[in-house]
């Protein structure tokens, strides 16, 4: 199979942008991905793009708004939504351009604007005979936060997790953070600052939740054989990437539904789609997760880092407080979790995100990652979660 | 004074309160609210029938959420934080979230048993939405 390449990354830094367009900040990225990979935004022979919902109409076709921006060229464009699982399914989408042979050099680019506080709702037809169900979790009254909190406390039964384990993932996430330039929040915590931040969804408190932020990532793809006749120093290989949704029998109650099947009674694995997206991954790049030398994996809230750790195969279930409190999961540990700083330090740009991930392990793989370095990191594994079991994860190796 | 469901054809008051999912005839897997269709990708006969889920469950989670949702959930004010619960049906092998009613958070205790009332949510234009909410089961 055709072997892809990353040849050149973007990064715009994260926050609230109330005076640049995500317009803006997206085709600054685009750029920058292109001039990284010594090339110029003409060599770009295809585009795929987040679809951000929150821009309306023209956001839903981002990748048009920004090519129109950067000078039309005539390419394909596809813009893709798959929730806050977007930048990884656009890595997959380009990947498969890429080694089907149909393109040689597609650029990835995730531009995204949130609204603060919890994620909305977006509008819906009025006339349809039955309201979403999205429409009616928000009657009831609960907030995506509330999903992984109903998690984290069957979590605290099985396994005896505490609060401080929860503010121990935000203390180590907030201390990578604050190593990296383009973090939205760039503080160091301590426990006591976290256990004293606001209870939003108990047991889970506001410094242990994610923020929405604005942000924007790029990511030129290139074939080997591209790669190599650009002669791109320090070519990272994109060694993996899948895309999977969730199957029958999962426990999970999922953004936005109401209901699964019972713990009692399941006969696939909670969070499967995320379970079977690092494997599916894993053994496309015929590695596992003893291999990888770090990951950046979903750290929407302290729950999910917790969980992750186990769904992706790093520990046994109910393990993953055990590496937290051993050190294994900081920088300088034995597998080093999320060293960006995470989306806790970051917030979430739901199109942007996953994207974000693939360029903090190029730097990573690159050697160039400053403070924040990951020593000798060859390998490793990025992943993504997306509402309603969408889920994708990326192996990257030198 | 009008009452409006908040997901028709998902609960029942009457004899008794309860939540209505679908059965499938075929494989007997429940869904809520109730589908169409089955959605058990390996049986394919998807005879789904209307079904009255068990009036009582088990406690399986819960969370208070602190800050007010987004609308369409309409707040009162001042805001009060609002206990959302996760129930098991072992019978039907479901899982069902909904509002906490008539108990405090302090009440609860993973496991026990609850029981489906149905309340109102919130005064809406047209009078009062109704809807589903669980409650630790009398007696216990």
């Amino acid at each position: 199979m055709t072997e892809v390449m990353v040849a050149g990354v973007g990064l715009h830094p994260w926050g609230k942008f109330p005076h640049k367009s995500w317009v803006e900040m997206g085709a600054e990225v685009a750029l920058e991905a292109v001039k990284d990979a010594g090339m110029e935004w003409t060599d770009v022979e295809a585009m795929v793009s987040g679809a951000m919902q929150w821009g309306g109409s023209t956001g839903m076709r981002s990748g048009n708004t920004i090519s129109a921006a950067l000078g039309e060229t005539g390419i394909p464009i596809a813009n893709i939504n798959n929730a806050c699982a977007s930048g990884g399914s656009l890595m997959r989408a380009a990947y498969a351009m890429i080694t089907s042979g149909m393109h040689e050099t597609v650029l990835v680019i995730g531009a995204d604007k949130s609204p603060k506080g919890y994620f909305p709702s977006v509008p819906v037809l009025a006339d349809e005979p039955h309201p979403p169900v999205d429409m009616v979790r928000w009657q009831v009254g609960i907030p995506n936060p509330a999903y992984w909190a109903l998690e984290m406390r069957k979590r605290m039964e099985a396994y005896g997790s505490t609060e401080e384990h929860l503010a121990k993932v935000k203390v180590k996430n907030s201390r990578h953070g604050s190593l990296n330039p383009y973090a939205r929040y760039r503080k160091a915590f301590t426990i006591e600052q976290v256990l004293a931040s606001p209870m939003v969804c108990d047991p889970l408190r506001l410094l242990e939740i994610c923020a929405t932020s604005d942000g924007a990532a790029a990511v030129l793809l290139v074939s080997g054989a591209k790669a190599r006749r650009l002669g791109v120093r320090q070519p990272v290989k994109v060694a993996a990437c899948s895309l999977a949704s969730g199957e029958f029998g999962d426990p999970t109650i999922r953004i936005p539904l109401l209901s699964a099947t019972s713990d009692d009674a399941a006969t696939a694995p909670l969070l499967s789609e995320s379970r079977l997206a690092a494997y599916v991954a894993y053994e496309q790049a015929g590695l596992g997760p003893e291999d990888m030398d770090f990951v950046e994996l979903p750290d929407n809230s302290s729950w999910h880092e917790l969980q992750y750790l186990e769904t992706m195969g790093f520990c046994d279930e109910g393990e993953a407080e055990e590496l937290l409190d051993k050190g294994a999961t900081t920088l300088g540990g034995e597998l080093p979790v999320c060293p960006s700083g995470g989306f806790s330090s970051f917030g979430e740009a739901t199109m942007a995100q996953g994207i974000l991930q693939i360029v903090e392990v190029t730097w990573q793989l690159r050697g160039t990652a400053g403070a924040r370095q990951v020593e000798g990191a060859q390998k490793a594994i990025t992943e993504v979660y997306g509402a309603q079991a969408n889920n994708s994860a990326c192996i990257l190796t030198t | 004074m009008n009452t409006t469901p908040v997901l028709k054809g998902a609960f029942i008051s009457d004899p008794e309160p309860a939540l209505v999912g679908s059965r499938c005839r075929s494989c007997e897997t429940v869904a809520f609210p109730p589908s169409f269709t089955c959605p058990n990708p390996r049986c394919f006969q998807k005879d789904v029938i209307s079904a009255t889920l068990s009036r009582t469950g088990r406690l399986a989670s819960w969370t208070t959420v602190h800050f007010p949702p987004p609308p369409p959930f309409v707040a009162p004010d001042p805001f009060e934080p609002i206990t959302v619960v996760e129930v098991e049906f072992a019978s039907e092998g479901i899982q069902v979230v909904g509002p906490l009613a008539q108990a405090s958070v302090d009440q609860l205790r993973m496991g026990m048993p609850m029981e489906t009332v149905v309340e109102p949510y919130y005064r809406g234009e047209d009078g009062e939405v109704i809807g589903w909410k669980f409650r630790p089961l009398e007696g216990v």
